[in-house]
């Protein structure tokens, strides 16, 4: 079945004009057409087909590996499905998808080979290998049938003619229905006349355009639904306005074992105690739930720029830290544009990320007055962070506006706390000996415990607080955090409650840190020098408690970490394929196209002959 | 496949049987139901579902929308077709495998309208096996094959019995008539049966068919595919025949003497003729001349666990060739098979015609219950009157080798010919072996023509 005169030509100055090579389309569409003028014609046989369709494949396949490995955000299938990921000028998604748009022109020389051939057909043996093999095994079942790829090839115009960017506009809609109504028109069946044959055009066009647009509101408005919290459900991720703790919850407080970060320190030996993800200033108690709060606002929230070299960010200007690692996170969030987003976990003191380019891996990077660094971006971040002793980006103590967030401490935790000062007999009016007796008072009469039994509920008399600094004396992390933060308030020295990381756990040169060990400890401010210094009164035993209760099967739980992380690295365009792939492809390719076209000729040639 | 043959476990194989026939049922329903435009746009509809869902970097949802608008509205249109027409098929006796079958068709307007546009599909019956043929070809062809070799020639649909295409109807004036043309190849022997006739008309975008459907059952047989032979020089002498001719045939009883006489005692009473005895009041015997002439065995191996066998049709098409070649001889033709039970049937010098035997030919089945040694006790049975024997074997294994074997023993002159399938070969003779007393010839599926050729 061949296509009417110039509906080729047609078809390929549509895909041209759409995909921005209109001038390419024209010419390969006239080089076509004048197939019907020119009456000179090639003498191919089966093997030169086979080896202008191998040559087709190949260029297929080459241009495959070379887009997957440029590309960010894959913009794939997995792009698709999950939605609008990539904004429409982003140069990286229109190459994810050149392969698609360019495939007319991959497969133009076999259509050329077919016009211009004597015979204007292609023959079937030519297009599948599975037919060559079984005909070089002696099955002639195929042997003398011809495909005419005309048509196909019309439709593949069609097809990449749409794989551009919504703009919002009609054109590929209505240029799609002139080329059809072409198409079919030449086929029409004669019972019916044209009046009849146009009308019924007419009516499927109509619902067609219907369709399509409620497509795109129904897509729109699934988009805008806020699949947000979807992707919530799946990963634990920080809220920077609140930390909701697990402060009078009975039960077993147990986390996973999955790792969420790797590090690999720059110096051997100098590696963070702890990273912090947000700090938090407020702290409400209730019957049901035992909050801290950020006290502040997402407005609170300042955009930094990169430096010129559009890979370096500067978080604390003047300050160049003196140790640096390197650090692997992923961003389990969503922004509102649907963009991954998340906190980094970032070494205390930390003043400046390196490593982390503009566009292709961050998108926006902003910082606020509690040391949170929010970020939107790829899922995977690799990047380097320097960091050292002094100034951070946590804004100094609020104690002298009408909140006084740094100093406050909830009305019904006050009895429990002055009863706790008066044990401790704080002989000095310095922070020091104040730090130091809370220190001690902790170590020496409490104990670390996940599991957390009836008398840990709160109740209209005492709260969870009060029940763990005066009765049981045994908990977990929040608790001594939380109790040591509002203890340091009491005596008049602000602090702040941290959540992040315990980093401890080495995993050949570098350091993995899992989910169990999330972290809460204090930030107490240091009038003396003028930071805020981490505070950490949970019982060191904790690290060797919570490694205790690891499943058995963690090295299983690690090798899917570590498949995880190698496959979010490709995704994410972290890892340094494309040179791979071109040292090990390129000789892998000359090898097949020497075999397909040289030597598997001379067997055809011996068979066929 | 597993390839288990246990049978308690035979049940595993009814979600992929089940599958056969939905597929089957879906393909041929594509095929009828739309025409070449319809399933080019079914399928780019299919390919836009795929592609279509990422609305932000593609546009290609926009071709999903209009072309499933033309889907549903020629689908829709196809409820719209009240017409009425009759058919008659004019088909010949038979036909051959592999052969263009050209054949007429006549359709009747029932209705007051003239009728233009519409298309015959003519209608063959289900072709499709029950659960135990199928299985049974299934783990033939398991135990033939390793998994996942798509290169390995694999048989193609053994249950497809014929191709056919759509023929366009001339118009039809109002309560007229019109003559179609169709050919159809067969593409294997047997009973090809038809169930009727479906008229279609395309919907007004030419995508989909309405369809009308005329019954009009009707048979014919499809002879063996047959293959040139060179003249040959068939092994084996004249031999003395008793009672000539009439008495070499198998079945029915011959009215060919040549005198009359009185019974002798000792003679058969199967030669009494009974009208004389009934005139004259004694006994009249029939007396028959003797001759000599050439009698030819024709031994076709039908041993094949796998129904449809391809090394079976290609054994039945090659005994096919040899028996339309030997009977425009002045011989007569033996042909020895095995099938539901042990047959034997007698062609050539006025006793049977070659369509008959081709009949036959056209008929034979495998046969999976029996072993090669029942073929071979019916051959040494006859082989007091047979001249020489034409061997068509789909193996050479050691049964066969020593049947062989056997007659060269007896003096009986053997062409024996092994069907083999593409570069498989067989061990122990490879290439053509010539003896003093006969030759083996391995003939390869898909140069079988080309090879018996050669033959001299």
């Amino acid at each position: 079945m061949k296509t009417p005169p110039l509906l080729l030509f047609a078809a390929l100055l549509f895909w041209g004009w759409l995909s921005g090579l209109l001038l390419v389309g024209a010419l390969a569409g006239l080089g076509l057409a004048a197939a019907r003028i020119f009456k000179w014609r090639w003498e191919l046989e089966d093997v030169d087909f086979n080896r202008i369709w191998s040559f087709c494949v190949l260029v297929v396949v080459v241009l495959v590996g070379y887009v997957f490995t440029t590309n960010e955000q894959a913009v794939g299938l997995a792009g698709m499905v999950r939605g609008a990921s990539v904004h429409n000028s982003n140069p990286d998604a229109l190459n994810t998808i050149a392969v698609l748009r360019w495939l007319p022109l991959t497969f133009y020389p076999l259509l050329a080979a077919q016009s211009y051939n004597f015979r204007p057909s292609v023959p079937l043996t030519a297009i599948s290998l599975v037919l060559r093999w079984r005909r070089r095994r002696g099955d002639h079942a195929f042997e003398g049938r011809f495909l005419d790829v005309s048509y196909p090839y019309f439709i593949l115009c069609l097809f990449s003619a749409g794989i551009h960017a919504n703009r919002a506009t009609q054109s590929y809609f209505w240029g799609l229905c002139v080329l059809i109504l072409w198409a079919l028109w030449v086929l029409r069946s004669r019972r019916f006349g044209v009046k009849a044959w146009v009308l019924a055009f007419a009516v499927a066009v109509g619902l067609g355009f219907i369709g399509q647009l409620g497509i795109n509101g129904a897509a729109t408005f699934v988009q805008n639904f806020n699949a947000q919290w979807l992707a919530r459900l799946f990963r634990h991720q920080t809220d920077v306005a609140q930390s909701v703790t697990s402060i009078g919850q009975i039960g077993n407080l147990k986390l996973s074992p999955r790792i969420v970060i790797r590090l690999e320190p720059k110096q051997v030996g100098v590696v963070p105690a702890y990273l912090r993800e947000a700090s938090y200033r407020k702290y409400s108690s209730t019957l049901r739930s035992q909050t801290w709060y950020a006290g502040g606002t997402l407005n609170d929230f300042n955009s930094i720029t990169p430096e010129p070299d559009n890979t370096s960010w500067v978080l604390l200007p003047g300050k160049t830290g003196t140790a640096a690692v390197s650090i692997a996170c992923y961003l389990n969030g969503r922004s509102s544009d649907g963009d991954p987003e998340g906190v980094l976990p970032l070494p205390s003191g930390c003043c400046r990320l390196e490593n982390l380019p503009n566009l292709s891996s961050v998108i926006t990077l902003q910082t606020n007055h509690t040391g949170v660094v929010l970020v939107t971006g790829s899922g995977l971040l690799i990047f380097d962070a320097r960091y050292g002793p002094g100034a951070t980006t946590d804004s100094v103590p609020d104690v002298n506006s009408t909140n006084h967030f740094d100093l406050a401490v909830p009305a019904n935790e006050i009895p429990a706390l002055q009863q706790v000062i008066a044990e401790l007999k704080i002989t000095g009016t310095n922070d020091a000996d104040k730090i130091l007796a809370v220190e001690s008072f902790f170590l020496g009469k409490f104990s670390y415990s996940t599991w957390q039994g009836p008398e840990k509920r709160a109740t209209t008399n005492a709260s969870p607080l009060t029940r763990f600094l005066l009765t049981s004396r045994s908990g977990h992390c929040e608790y001594f955090a939380t109790a040591t933060v509002l203890l340091l308030r009491q005596l008049g020295i602000p602090a702040r409650y941290a959540v992040g990381y315990a980093v401890h756990e080495t995993s050949g040169s570098g350091y993995v840190v899992r989910e169990r060990d999330a972290h809460a400890w204090c930030l107490a401010w240091n009038r003396e020098t003028k930071v805020w210094d981490d505070f950490d009164t949970t019982p060191g035993s904790w690290v060797a408690i919570e490694g205790r209760q690891s499943a058995f099967a963690d090295w299983l739980s690690d090798a899917r970490s570590w498949i995880g992380f190698q496959i979010s690295k490709l995704r994410w365009r972290q890892a340094h394929l494309r040179q791979y792939i071109l040292w090990t492809l390129t000789p892998v390719l000359a090898v097949l196209v020497y075999y397909t076209n040289y030597v598997n000729s001379l067997v055809e040639v011996g068979v066929g002959r | 496949m597993l390839g288990v043959e246990c049978f308690p476990l035979n049940f595993l194989y009814r979600p992929f049987y089940w599958s056969y026939r939905s597929s089957g049922s879906l393909w041929y329903w594509l095929r009828r139901r739309f025409t070449l435009p319809g399933l080019c746009v079914a399928g780019g509809w299919l390919v836009a579902a795929s592609f279509g869902v990422d609305i932000v970097n593609t546009v290609i949802y926009q071709s999903f929308a209009l072309l499933f608008a033309f889907l549903i509205f020629s689908f829709a249109c196809s409820f719209f077709f009240p017409a009425k027409f009759s058919a008659s098929r004019l088909l010949p006796r038979f036909g051959t495998a592999g052969q263009p079958l050209p054949y007429q068709v006549v359709v009747k307007n029932l209705t007051a309208q003239k009728q233009a546009g519409l298309t015959l599909l003519d209608d063959l019956a289900d072709p499709r096996p029950p659960f135990a043929e199928w299985l049974a070809f299934q783990l033939a062809e398991s135990r033939r094959i390793r998994p996942f070799r798509v290169s390995q020639r694999r048989e193609r649909n053994p249950f497809r019995r014929a191709t056919l295409k759509p023929a366009e109807i001339p118009p039809l004036p109002a309560k007229g008539e019109g003559t179609v043309s169709l050919e159809l190849v067969p593409l294997r022997r047997g009973l090809l049966k038809f169930v009727g006739v479906t008229v279609a008309r395309p919907d007004p975008l030419g995508l989909f068919r309405s369809f009308r459907k005329v019954p009009a059952p009707q048979t014919v047989l499809i002879l063996p595919k047959r293959y040139p032979l060179p003249p040959l020089a068939l092994p084996g002498q004249l031999k003395y025949q008793e009672g000539g001719v009439a008495l070499a045939a198998n079945v029915g009883q011959s009215e060919e003497f040549v005198a009359l006489r009185d019974y002798r005692h000792g003679d058969p009473l199967r030669h009494i003729h009974w009208r004389s005895w009934a005139k004259t009041g004694k006994p009249i015997v029939k007396e028959f001349e003797d001759e000599f002439f050439v009698r030819h065995a024709l031994v076709l191996d039908t041993f094949s666990d796998a129904p449809h066998s391809e090394l079976l049709e290609e054994a039945v098409s090659v005994a096919a060739s040899f028996a339309c070649t030997v009977l425009t001889q002045e011989s007569l033709l033996d042909l020895l098979f095995v099938g539901n039970q042990s047959y034997c049937f007698t062609a050539g010098r006025g006793l049977g015609q070659v369509d008959q035997m081709l009949e036959i030919l056209a008929s034979v089945q495998n046969c999976a219950d029996k072993k090669f040694d029942v073929l071979e006790h019916l051959v040494l049975r006859h082989l007091s009157v047979v001249s020489g024997c034409i061997c068509v074997l789909q193996r050479w294994d050691g049964a066969r080798r020593k049947f062989v074997d056997q007659l060269k023993s007896l003096g009986v002159p053997v062409m024996v010919l092994v069907i083999v399938r593409p570069g498989e070969g067989i061990s122990g003779a490879g290439g053509m072996l010539v003896n003093a007393q006969g030759a083996l010839h391995v003939l390869e599926i898909g140069r079988i023509g080309e090879e018996l050729s050669r033959l001299k």
